[in-house]
């Protein structure tokens, strides 16, 4: 099992309403985040300019770095793949934000700890989606399983042109996030 | 980045007690500076303690920390379990001293071999695919030089006060044990540093690195060598300048900080 989210960026309208929805349903405070969209661009010369929003997160890396590092298993992957924070046993050593080749871990000044995207687990443990993706206006998000070829983000993935299909600079980590992004929308330039 | 100053301590201080220890397995064989093993072994035992309690001054929750026996394979509890066994060989060490001399030199060479793995053990935690500038090898062993400069100084140091009625050629192994952790420092320093030295900010802290923690050490083993009457005065500068070029180079590890990428912007 392979739980992630796949962002369809040839949808997204840059509205921030991923990043918002997460902040309310997670009590994210101000000026900390679990998900932030970046402006990418705007690239070129007018009248030949390109731009794109790019919603970043924890990509559940297949190989994920955080859990290697972290000294306590703070930073473990649940029995449904999903690498997670036990915020009980963390002993803020910043060990795995540094380690997170994404710079997508968050430190909460008031209690002292790491904390990340939890895929909203208290949300799909019972069968709904992530804040993120239930409040994208532009339907751009999609969560599921990427090893369940019927699921949502699979599909998505699988009815994309492949060079369409894209992830963050991968250092062995393996991100399971995608993104989607044809050429007509823009060029791709945060990875592979 | 912030520069972590608990982190830089922590690894300089025990690096310099484990090769301060590595100074004592030596003359447990040489036989020429004796009377400064014991006391020796208690300044390397006072680093140990002082730098774990440094590390542990960075940790937002330390009354989590025997969590960390639960997940052996972080750099963290590496660090951690050779500081115990590092600090455990000493105090055997320090116990058989005037009893066995077979558990002394067991325990001399244990206590070094551990204490010289954990200067170097102490960079390689800091390899990671998510940081250019701290991934290689170079990094490592740039602390494991910083930290047989400022180790083996402390020992020609002990040595030193206490060999201060003794013949100057009793202090030779020590000078020129001081002078290879000069030439170790510099040139592990230099090679480091020249793949990070991007940023202009570095230099200060490179030249504490190379010249004072290096270069200024081995001028001081080769001096002393030459002039024994000299010997407490050289030693005190060398580990002092040891010391100060071991911290500029943790410093500089901190200072060129580059992440693959950072989309939250967090400085940490």
């Amino acid at each position: 099992m392979r739980n992630a989210i796949v962002v369809d960026l040839d949808r997204c309208i840059g509205c921030f309403g991923c990043e918002i929805s997460c902040k309310m349903e997670n009590n994210v405070a101000l000026g900390e985040y679990w998900n932030k969209v970046i402006i990418e661009g705007p690239h070129g010369t007018f009248p030949d300019v390109e731009e794109y929003w790019l919603p970043t997160m924890c990509q559940q890396c297949e190989n994920s770095p955080c859990t290697h590092v972290c000294p306590t298993g703070a930073s473990y992957r649940n029995e449904d793949g999903v690498v997670l924070i036990d915020k009980s046993v963390c002993i803020g050593c910043k060990y795995c934000m540094m380690a997170c080749p994404y710079g997508v871990r968050n430190w909460n000044k008031e209690q002292n700890v790491v904390e990340k995207c939890t895929l909203c687990q208290h949300l799909t443990s019972q069968g709904k989606e992530p804040a993120c993706v239930h409040n994208c206006p532009g339907e751009a998000r999609f969560y599921g399983d990427l090893d369940d070829p019927n699921s949502d983000p699979s599909r998505l993935i699988a009815e994309s042109a492949p060079e369409d299909v894209h992830h963050l600079k991968n250092v062995g980590n393996n991100p399971s996030t995608a993104y989607i992004l044809s050429s007509r929308f823009g060029t791709w330039r945060n990875g592979d | 980045m912030e520069i972590a100053w608990s982190l830089v301590l922590f690894t300089a201080l025990t690096g310099c007690g484990g090769w301060l220890f590595a100074g004592v397995a030596i003359d447990e064989f040489a036989k020429k500076t004796s009377k400064a093993n014991f006391t020796a072994g208690i300044v390397a035992l006072v680093l140990m303690i002082v730098g774990g309690v440094a590390s542990v001054t960075h940790l937002a929750h330390p009354e989590n920390m025997l969590a960390a026996l639960n997940h052996p394979t972080s750099g963290i509890f590496i660090e951690a379990v050779l500081v115990g066994i590092a600090s455990a060989f000493i105090i055997v060490y320090l116990v058989a001293y005037n009893r066995n001399e077979t558990v002394r030199r067991v325990c001399a060479v244990a206590g070094a071999v551990v204490g010289v793995a954990l200067s170097f053990m102490a960079g390689h935690s800091y390899l990671m695919d998510a940081v250019y500038t701290w991934n290689t090898m170079l990094l490592p062993l740039a602390y494991l030089g910083t930290a047989a400069a400022s180790g083996l100084s402390a020992y020609a140091l002990v040595a030193a006060i206490r060999h201060n009625e003794t013949t100057p050629a009793d202090l030779k192994i020590a000078f020129i044990l001081l002078a290879v952790g000069g030439v170790a420092a510099a040139l592990t320093s230099l090679l480091y540093l020249t793949g990070v030295m991007d940023a202009a900010d570095l230099m200060l802290v490179a030249v504490g690195a190379v010249a004072v923690g290096g270069i200024v050490p081995l001028a001081c083993g080769i001096a002393g060598l030459k002039a024994a009457n000299s010997a407490l005065v050289l030693s005190v500068v060398a580990t002092a300048c040891a010391l100060i070029g071991a911290i500029c180079l943790r410093c500089a590890m901190w200072m060129a900080y580059v992440p693959l990428e950072n989309f939250f912007g967090i400085a940490l």
